[in-house]
Parts: structure tokens; C-alpha cells; sequence
């Protein structure tokens, strides 16, 4: 019982961090990047090959580091011209980013599983209510906890966290004001990007690398941003931890509707709120 | 003496819609310049031509003589220009104090600090962890005020501040408008209710249709007078 919700705990955790990109690049853009999951993919297995030479920490920077600098060129490149178009396009075009990346990833890396080991010091287990709990899980949760404090104190308390705010409501006041909004984007886009990033490795030892997992993850993502309210990261947070859970006690409980639980939730709540947990009624 | 702000034959709109025709204004440091008109002859459109939010089809602005290559929506913040725009444009997602914060972006020193402006507007401080959009017109207008003046701006320009506001209130910011006026920062002032023009300004453009029709000393003509050229 305990372990199934530290269990869901440490998926729900790992979705809120890949979630908060979302939040961040929806936030600041108004595109909904369906790219993310790659990107998450992309992550996970540039820190793999970086950490089988250097090890875990080298790995895990690398992952979030690279992906920063993919996010940055994605902004360039392809979110700039996307933040007013038709919703449509933005599905399709950010879609494409993403098949575009899963492709480069299987012929980097094929289609073959990998998995990583977690480093020594957090491979151990830890006695939790009388039940053993792999080390490497709350190491999961205390890594996502403090990566969302640091969102959250930067963006509530940060000098350019209140210029990401406020371009997020009206980029021209923003900028008349004084803000480079338009090194705001390639920037906050990067951030996503570098979130993402961390999360596929931090999550690597967890759930393994293979091919399907960018889309996998994207659903499950997307799922959270829906549930929680576009742009809201209260709600994104609130939603991650209900599906982790949902996961975690689905999988043991009714494995056979497990992964449809997802979908149900995000029907019941958006019949009942379709702004969503955290979003404004428009 | 070079002026703070030119602008020369500027030509500007909106898509393929040209508002602004051949348009000659300019305001040197520290001056007091009003810029006068029916509605929807181009006022706003000159504030916008210079946050780049209008599209700008020729001329040249200059900014201490020189001609600004290309001009993005933070240009005029970092030429020390800060706007109170019509509609007050505050944030609803920021408090009080950090939609006075935003003001001071660029972090440019001077006498405007937030405590200073939480002493012009006691109750922007009483208000401080409010969203901004939660106060009435008035004191919006004050955080709009407040915002500018963060920036501790060389030039000040105001665009409609008292419309919409309630006859007490704009008697209120006429008066901060009068002390602001004595500190020395230039103000460019667009109005269409001509005590505050006389009041505070010292130069006056009247614009119809997008140019310039008529300008002179506020000191130079009757009340009657500037109250006819704008009507014309
Ligand atoms: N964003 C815009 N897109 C297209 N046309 C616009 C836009 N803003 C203003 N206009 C048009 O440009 C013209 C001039 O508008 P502007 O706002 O500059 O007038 P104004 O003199 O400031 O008027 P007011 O006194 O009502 O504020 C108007 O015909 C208006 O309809
Ligand atoms: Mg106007």
C-alpha cells in the first residue's frame, strides 16, 4: 500500500517536471509543443551515452545541458513563427519536430532497450515502513521536488521570472517596459526543453530507454497539461500526482484498465471543468 | 540644441492602412510638449509608431540627433522613454507591486524608487499584494503612473491619462501631473481636455489626420482658439 503510493509518487513527480516545460513553453508561446515527448526521449538518451563514459552526474547535466540548446534552436527555428497561428498548425507542425526527432534517435541509438544503471551511492534500497524501497526512487522525487522549487521561486520571486509573467499576459507591455521579449522565447523555450531534458535521464534508470517512450510519455504529459488547465502549473501539479497515483495503484489494482485510467480522468474532469483544474473559465 | 526625440516625415499604420502621414514632431530634454487631436486622428498611433507596435512605412525617428536604425517593441525604454498607455494596459497577472516592479526593467537609478511611489500613491502600498486589475480606474491609472516613473525616464508620455476617470480623481493626478512638471522630466502629453494641456505643457501639436496641422506656444493662444483648431 505504502510502497504503491511512493510508487506514484515517483511517476507523478517525473510527470510534473516534464509537465512544467509544457506549462512554460505554452505559457509564453500559446503552442502546445506535441515535440515535447521527444525531447524527453532525446534527453534520456544523450545523458545515456554521456553517463556510460563519465558517469551518472555528467550524464544527467549532459541530458539537460544538450536539450537546453535543442530548445533554444527550436524557438529560432520553429516556435517564433508559430506563436500566432491557427492551433492546427501548431499541432501539425510541432508534431512533425517530433517524429523528426524520435527518427534521429533511432538511427543514433536503433531500436533496441537499453537501461541504465543507478549510480552506486543511490543504488541500495531504504527501509520504508517495514517495506524496502529502492534509494534510486527518492532520489526521483527529492530531484523533481527541488527542480519545481527552483521553477517556481524563479518565476514568482526572480527579476526575469516577473519578465516571463509578464510577457506570458502581453509581450508588448512586457517589452515596453524595457523587456527583450524577443530573447525571452529562445530562452523559456530552452528551459522547457532543458526540463524535459532532465527528466528523461533522471528517469532513465526508473523506466528504461526504448523507442516508443517519447510517445508514451507525450500522451501521459499531455494528459496532465489538459487535466490541470493549460498554463497552470497548480494544476499540472495536482494532475501529475493524481495520474502517478492512478498508475501506481491501476497497475496493481486493475491492470487490465490501467492505461486507459489516464483518459477516463481527463473525460470526467474536463465534463465536469473543461477550462481544466487550474485554468481560467475563458 | 539637438532634440531629445525627432520625428521626421514619419509615415505609419496598420497593415496596408496608412494612419500617419508626413508626420513632424519633436520635443527637446526636458520640455514639455502636448500633442492635441480629434478622436482617432493618429495620437495613439505615434506612441505605437515608437513601441513598435504600429508598422512604420518611412521617415526616421531620432533620439538625440541620431536616426534609430530599427525600432523594436523595448527601443524607446532603452532611449529612457516610459509610457503610460491609453488603457492603463496593467497586468492581471501581476500584483501591485510587481506591475510597478516591471516598470523598472532596465534598473536605470534615479530619485523613483517603489517607496518613493508608494509615497505619491499611500494606497498602491495598502494595495501592493493585490492582482493589479482588482483596483478601480483610478488607482490603476496611479500603478500605470507608478510603472512609468520606475523607469526613471528622461521623457514621460502620457496618453489619455484622465479618460474614463472620475472628475475627483483626475483632479488628484492633475495635481501629481503639476509636481511631476517641476521635477524637470520631459512630458509629452496627448489630450483632448485642454486645462491639463495648459496646465502642465508648454508646446503644443494639434494633429488631424495624421499630420500636423498647426503647432505653437500653449502660452501664445487662447483656451477659445486651440479648442477650434482641434475641432477643424
Ligand atoms: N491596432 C490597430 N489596427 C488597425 N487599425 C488601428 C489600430 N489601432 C488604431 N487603428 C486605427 O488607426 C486610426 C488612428 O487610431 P489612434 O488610436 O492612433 O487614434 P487616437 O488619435 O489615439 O484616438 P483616441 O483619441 O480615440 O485615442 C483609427 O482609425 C483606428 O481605427
Ligand atoms: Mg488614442
Amino acid at each position: 500500500m505504502l510502497t504503491n503510493a511512493l510508487n506514484g509518487l515517483v511517476y507523478g513527480s517525473l510527470l510534473f517536471v516534464l509537465s512544467s516545460g509544457l506549462v512554460l513553453v505554452y505559457g509564453l508561446r500559446r503552442v502546445v509543443n506535441f515535440s515535447h515527448g521527444a525531447l524527453y526521449m532525446l534527453g534520456a538518451y544523450i545523458g545515456y551515452s554521456i553517463a556510460l563514459r563519465y558517469g551518472f552526474t555528467a550524464g544527467v547535466l549532459a541530458g539537460g545541458i544538450a536539450l537546453g540548446l535543442v530548445g533554444i534552436v527550436l524557438d529560432l527555428l520553429v516556435f517564433r513563427n508559430l506563436s500566432d497561428r491557427n492551433p492546427l498548425v501548431t499541432v501539425i507542425v510541432t508534431f512533425g519536430v517530433f517524429l523528426v526527432l524520435e527518427d534521429i534517435v533511432k538511427s543514433v541509438w536503433g531500436t533496441q532497450n537499453y537501461t541504465l544503471d543507478p549510480p552506486a551511492a543511490l543504488a541500495g534500497v531504504v527501509e520504508i515502513g517495514g517495506n524496502p524501497f529502492p534509494a534510486y526512487r527518492l532520489f526521483i522525487i527529492g530531484a523533481s521536488f527541488l527542480m519545481a522549487m527552483i521553477l517556481v521561486v524563479w518565476l514568482k520571486f526572480g527579476r526575469t521570472g516577473l519578465f516571463v509573467r509578464a510577457a506570458s499576459v502581453d509581450p508588448s507591455v512586457a517589452a515596453m517596459c524595457g523587456v527583450r521579449t524577443d530573447l525571452l522565447g529562445p530562452a523559456v523555450v530552452g528551459l522547457g526543453a532543458a526540463f524535459a531534458g532532465f527528466s528523461g535521464i533522471i528517469a532513465a534508470p526508473f523506466l528504461s530507454l526504448h523507442p516508443a517512450m517519447g510517445s508514451e510519455i507525450l500522451v501521459l504529459s499531455f494528459v496532465v497539461s489538459v487535466i490541470g488547465g493549460l498554463g497552470s502549473f497548480v494544476g499540472a501539479f495536482v494532475s501529475a500526482m493524481l495520474l502517478g497515483q492512478m498508475q501506481a495503484f491501476g497497475t496493481v489494482y486493475m491492470p487490465e484498465l490501467a492505461s486507459l485510467l489516464p483518459f477516463l480522468l481527463m473525460s470526467f474532469i474536463l465534463i465536469w471543468r473543461p477550462q481544466g483544474l487550474g485554468g481560467r473559465s475563458a | 540644441m539637438t532634440a531629445l526625440l525627432e520625428l521626421r516625415n514619419v509615415v505609419a499604420g496598420y497593415g496596408a492602412a496608412r494612419i500617419l502621414h508626413d508626420l513632424n514632431l519633436s520635443i527637446g530634454e526636458g520640455e514639455r510638449v502636448s500633442v492635441i487631436g480629434r478622436n482617432g486622428v493618429g495620437k495613439t498611433t505615434i506612441v505605437n509608431t515608437l513601441l513598435g507596435t504600429s508598422r512604420f512605412m518611412g521617415g526616421e525617428v531620432l533620439y538625440r540627433g541620431r536616426a534609430l536604425p530599427k525600432i523594436a517593441g523595448h527601443t524607446a525604454a532603452t532611449c529612457g522613454i516610459a509610457v503610460v498607455p491609453q488603457g492603463r494596459k496593467i497586468l492581471p497577472n501581476l500584483t501591485v507591486a510587481e506591475n510597478l516592479r516591471l516598470g523598472a526593467a532596465l534598473g536605470r537609478k534615479g530619485r523613483w524608487t517603489i517607496d518613493e511611489i508608494y509615497r505619491l500613491f499611500p494606497i498602491l502600498h495598502e494595495r501592493r499584494n493585490s492582482s493589479g486589475t482588482a483596483l478601480s480606474g483610478g488607482q490603476q491609472q496611479m500603478i500605470a503612473i507608478g510603472r512609468a516613473l520606475m523607469a526613471n525616464p528622461d521623457l514621460l508620455i502620457l496618453d489619455e491619462p484622465c479618460e474614463g476617470l472620475a472628475p475627483v480623481i483626475v483632479d488628484e493626478i492633475s495635481a501629481i501631473f503639476k509636481n511631476l512638471a517641476a521635477t524637470g522630466v520631459g512630458i509629452l502629453l496627448i489630450e483632448q481636455h485642454l486645462n491639463l494641456v495648459r496646465e502642465i505643457t508648454d508646446r503644443f501639436y494639434v494633429i488631424s489626420k495624421g499630420s500636423v496641422v498647426r503647432s505653437g506656444h500653449v502660452a501664445s493662444v487662447s483656451q477659445h482658439d486651440l479648442q477650434t483648431s482641434i475641432m477643424q
